[in-house]
């Protein structure tokens, strides 16, 4: 599903935001992306999205070369990748059901398709009694979960998430690494990048280490692993 | 699709009432552009109608001395008639040129009341087939010997010839000034006008930046990010072109009845279709602007 063959970030010469990256990550996947701030998880994940292109190397994902991937296409390979972010990314003056409605709205999907799809994604992430509040009306795990539902309700085969847990509090992160858990085994390939050690510990998946751009361990049913 | 043009209206409307100060900005400075080139169009059709008007009246009148002999006048009109520029050839007697004058001075009386004797010539008016070709008919008229003959001032032939050409090379001149000026204006106001849609449309970029931020993300595609600013730029040209064509109207309908009253030996207006085609244009014209001004500001601020 997501594949990288060598390849190398640079911001500024000589200093490798990411290099020498190989990966491959199968359909269906959950993989932790784990690694201190500016370790390159940031950039690993841009990457995937194409909001950057590497410097050097070939990353497929969802069978597209993206690299190479003509510009008026880009739009048309995020709609097979659903983001998440640690800053949820709502707008403030529309509902959690507008929210996540404007989602489908804007790719241009029917309103009937709308009246069916988001009510269904927002049970899914357990917001049913909550589709008419504001952002501000929500909690943090709460906003979180309509930015899942969000990323979520076009069914992408790629979910990322970038931090998703770094603004919440342990116990409302378990509840959202249980969503991502959940949304894999429909068969979506998750891909979360994290620095939370205990849920990386707890859930014992796959786990890529990145340090100063490098990938320095990747191992299947892993632990977060660093001495601090 | 549907939807997607309800959406695309509701959002340029959003954007329109988010910015409305540097909308109305663009609105009037669209506005007075295309008024410009409205007000200068129209000017150029009166002006080319009086230029017309004028050339038609182009006449040349040939004086002719008292008691001048019936057969060379004959031979004269005879001579006239027969080359090819010519195209009618009157002749007006002493009595009718008296006649005539005392009707354009009806308004002065006293002038018509102190005449005793009949100071006026009579005369051969010749018109053209082709105003243009005044002058060469003039070098040919004072060739004629017949002309020299019976000529009102055999001394001084020059003198016993009128004929219109100076106004007319006026006109054209004056024409050719007004249109070079409008031409200018109406460059300089576009500009204007297309920095300020640049800047209204940089502004809504701006204000719904986290909207386009997500749009990306979810995979919206390039035209439909930029299609509601497209379209406010358009709104915003269409309204400054309506503003303007309804001024124009009005100009018609209150200024040129009374610059006819003021130039009554000019026509002043405007045929029907005149006004359909000048409101297109200024339609057509807003729309340019307003997509390129829409354009400039995409590529620069927009990234998608």
């Amino acid at each position: 599903m997501i594949s990288m063959r060598g390849v190398e970030k640079y911001y500024v010469p000589e200093e490798p935001a990411l290099a020498e990256v190989n990966v491959e990550i199968e359909a269906g996947e959950f993989v932790f992306l784990v690694g201190h701030s500016g370790s390159g998880k940031s950039t690993f994940i841009r990457l995937l999205q194409r909001e950057l292109l590497p410097t050097g190397g070939q990353i497929i994902v969802a069978g597209q070369d993206i690299v190479r991937l003509k510009n008026w296409k880009v739009p048309y390979l995020r709609r097979n990748i659903g983001c998440v972010f640690q800053d949820f990314k709502l707008l403030p003056n529309k509902t959690s059901y507008e929210n996540v409605a404007f989602a489908l709205e804007v790719i241009g999907r029917s309103k009937h398709v709308i009246r069916t799809q988001v009510p269904e994604v927002l049970r899914l992430v357990g917001l049913e009694d909550k589709m008419e509040s504001y952002p501000d009306e929500l909690s943090g795990g709460e906003q979180q979960r309509v930015s899942i539902a969000r990323a979520f309700v076009n069914r992408p085969p790629i979910l990322l998430a970038d931090e998703p847990t770094g603004n919440l509090d342990p116990a409302t992160s378990l509840g959202i690494m249980s969503l991502f858990n959940r949304i894999n085994k429909t068969g979506t390939t998750v891909l979360v990048a994290t620095h939370d050690r205990e849920m990386v510990d707890s859930m014992r998946k796959r786990v890529i280490a990145l340090e100063s751009g490098h990938i320095i361990r990747d191992q299947h049913r892993g632990v977060y692993g660093y001495g601090d | 699709m549907a939807i997607n043009i309800g959406y695309f209206l509701r959002e340029s409307a959003v954007n329109f009432r988010r910015n409305w100060v540097m909308s109305l900005g663009a609105v009037i400075t669209i506005y007075l552009s295309l008024l410009l080139v409205g007000v200068s169009m129209m000017m150029g059709v009166i002006v080319s109608e009086i230029v017309q008007s004028v050339e038609d009246k182009v006449s040349i009148q040939i004086f002719l001395k008292d008691g001048a002999a019936t057969e060379d006048v004959k031979a004269l009109q005879a001579w006239l008639l027969a080359d090819e520029l010519v195209d009618t050839v009157n002749y007006v007697s002493k009595e009718e040129a008296l006649e005539r004058f005392k009707e354009e001075m009806a308004g002065s009386p006293e002038i018509v009341e102190n005449i005793r004797e009949n100071p006026l010539p009579a005369s051969l008016d010749v018109t053209l087939v082709d105003p243009r070709t005044v002058e060469d008919m003039v070098v040919k008229i004072k060739a004629n010997e017949t002309f020299l003959k019976i000529c009102d001032r055999p001394d001084e032939p020059e003198e016993s010839l009128k004929y219109g050409q100076q106004i007319v090379n006026r006109l054209f001149a004056f024409t050719r000034i007004v249109r070079i000026i409008g031409v200018v204006f109406v460059a300089m106001l576009a500009v204007v006008s297309l920095i300020f849609i640049n800047n209204t449309i940089r502004l809504a970029i701006y204000s719904r930046r986290k909207e386009i931020g997500i749009m990306r993300l979810v995979g919206a595609s390039n035209w439909f990010i930029r299609a509601p600013f497209f379209l406010e730029g358009i709104m915003q040209s269409l309204i400054g072109a309506g503003l303007a064509i309804l001024t124009i109207v009005a100009i018609q309908a209150a200024v040129l009845p009374r610059l006819q009253e003021a130039v009554l030996f000019l026509p002043v207006d405007l045929a029907a279709g005149t006004m359909v085609q000048l409101s297109l244009v200024l339609v057509v014209a807003g729309v340019i602007i307003g997509l390129v001004g829409a354009g400039f500001a995409l590529r620069r601020y927009l990234k998608v």
